[in-house]
């Protein structure tokens, strides 16, 4: 692709790094910018660099947040003792999508596999561990996808707070859909939110 | 390039000189049955040069219904199966529609070798036999492969995390366990009718002993892994499991592969393949496709006759036969006096 303007080129380039653009898409929105006002597209870039510059994490569950603790988190009106632990952020938009689960969550950051060089230190374990420790959780859902790694997340952190007594769920996996979490309908996350099953029975059944 | 082919006749001959596709034809049929080359694991080298993928459709009858199964590779590597326009979201559940069985030169390794060969024959015959049993299978290869990465990381980080290593030990036992059971309980019935083909195809009785040989036999697994960790700890991978089990064969207590003559050996072959097709036909309640690539090559005339007319008049299932040898393929076709269509290629 030839340009005439080093600037275009240059805002091209930065579009195409994007998951999912592909040059001419890049030459398409960049195209689409220089149309509108020159107000317009600074709150644009603004918008972004802010995004990225003040988003924080979670300190208690590390989803996304504005401040030190996220919107959920600080809900008063959400169950605190009800803990629903997913992989990754999406997920939380995801389940949140539902408007069927009334708890919290925990954010990992990942799953157990080894083969991908991902151990329990590398993801938000600990943390989870000592968070339910402190805040006399009363049940802990998991929500991860159905593959060998979710299991052995699943166990793992099942194995490691075994004393403490809690209720250990997982949503209805497998069967009820077999994709990625993500992409699953709301309705069906939603019922299989609903229709958890403890853990003990999920290891058995299968 | 396009080909296309049909087959109206129950024997299909296939002749040509060597390098002219004749072995291309029987995978691409092996390939609509097990979405996959029997020659080479890497789709990539089943595309001719210059090209950036193929297609391939074959249309199958099953019990008297046609299926138009058709396999894709594109350009970016994706592979694509469908069944009639239905596209599957996994290949594995393929596995068994197509029952198949194939013989090459080359499965003699499964006598002469290691014991990685008979474990490939057995785990491509129960999986068309059990869908359940595939995927316990892809499941086992997935955590072991999980569980020595685990153990090398022990080795290079000095940090054991025996928590997590029981945790996968017990997965492992999970998907583990149920393969052994089946493997256990198939091979109690299959190697006595295999021990009998042989000696058919020998014309005589020869003190030959297959046994299903496996540690589970001894212990559970989950002991047996407990009691291997400082091993697999100190070799960096899982040294115990059904990844080693095997069939020992014995000759008159001898390893067979030691010291059967080539005859014997192609022999022994035969008698699994031929058992194999036996019981995908009782299982499946119709016969399987049976695919001979090249296999008369130094066999001599009599045991060409016999295994043809095995294969053509006792089997009632439809057979494709490669040969270099055109004259003598059909020679013996007429002389087992059955009706074939030769293809020359
Ligand atoms: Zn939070």
């Amino acid at each position: 692709m030839q340009f005439s303007s080093a600037l275009l080129e240059n805002a091209v380039n930065e579009f195409a790094k994007l998951p999912g653009i592909g040059k001419k898409t890049a030459l398409r929105l960049v195209l689409h910018l220089l149309k509108q006002d020159t107000a317009e597209v600074s709150n644009f870039s603004e918008v972004i660099a802010k995004m990225r510059s003040e988003i924080r994490f979670c300190q208690r569950c590390f989803n996304v947040a504005d401040a030190d603790i996220c919107s959920i988190c600080s809900n008063s009106m959400r169950k605190q003792e009800i803990i629903c632990v997913v992989e990754n952020i999406r997920d939380v938009i995801a389940i949140e999508s539902t408007q069927q689960f009334n708890g919290t969550y925990h954010v990992l950051g990942g799953i157990i596999s080894p083969l991908d060089g991902v151990g329990p230190d590398q993801l938000n374990i600990e943390s989870l561990i000592l968070r339910v420790q402190k805040e006399k959780t009363e049940e802990l859902i998991f929500a991860l996808n159905p593959n060998i790694q979710g299991d052995t997340t699943i166990y793992y952190i099942q194995k490691k707070i075994q004393p403490l007594g809690i209720r250990v769920t997982t949503i209805a996996r497998g069967i009820a859909f077999g994709g990625e979490l993500e992409y699953t309908d709301e309705l069906t996350l939603g019922r299989s939110l609903q229709n958890r099953m403890p853990v003990e029975n999920y290891v058995s059944n299968r | 390039m396009n080909r296309s082919f049909s087959f109206p006749e129950r024997i299909t001959a296939i002749c040509g000189n060597n390098g002219t596709g004749k072995t291309n034809l029987l995978d691409a049929i092996h390939y609509l049955s097990f979405t996959k080359s029997y020659f080479t694991r890497m789709d990539a080298l089943n595309v001719r040069q210059g090209k950036s993928g193929f297609r391939l459709e074959g249309v199958f009858e099953v019990n008297g219904q046609p299926e138009k199964t058709c396999c894709v590779l594109r350009e970016n590597g994706k592979k694509e199966f469908s069944v009639n326009e239905t596209l599957y979201e996994k290949f594995s559940s393929h596995i068994g529609r197509y029952p198949c069985v194939i013989i090459a030169p080359d499965d003699i390794s499964m006598i002469t070798n290691g014991s990685e060969e008979r474990r490939r024959f057995l785990d491509s015959l129960l999986s068309q036999l059990d869908p359940g049993y595939l995927q316990h299978l892809i499941s086992y290869i997935k955590i072991q492969q999980q569980r020595n990465s685990l153990l090398k990381s022990f080795a290079d980080t000095h940090q054991q995390n025996f928590e997590l290593l029981e945790v996968i030990d017990h997965q492992l036992v999970r998907e583990g366990t149920p393969l052994f059971e089946k493997r256990k309980e198939f091979l109690v019935s299959f190697l006595p009718v295999v021990k009998q083909l042989y000696n058919n195809i020998s014309q005589q009785y020869e003190d030959i002993t297959l046994v299903y040989d496996s540690e589970l036999l001894q212990d559970a697994f989950g002991s047996i892994l407990a009691a291997n960790r400082q091993k697999d700890l100190w070799s960096q991978r899982t040294t115990s499991g059904i990844h080693k089990d095997d069939i020992d064969i014995r000759f008159a207590g001898q390893p067979f592969r030691t010291i059967a003559s080539q005859g014997q050996r192609k022999s022994l072959l035969f008698a699994l393949k031929l058992a194999e097709m036996e019981v995908l036909r009782d299982k499946k309640g119709f016969p399987p496709l049976l695919l001979l690539d090249d296999v008369f090559e130094k066999l001599d005339e009599e045991r060409i006759s016999n295994l043809l007319y095995r294969v053509c008049i006792e089997n009632k299932g439809q057979v494709f036969i490669t040969d270099t040898n055109k004259d003598r393929l059909c020679k013996h076709l007429e002389m087992v006096n059955t009706t074939y269509q030769c293809i020359d290629i």
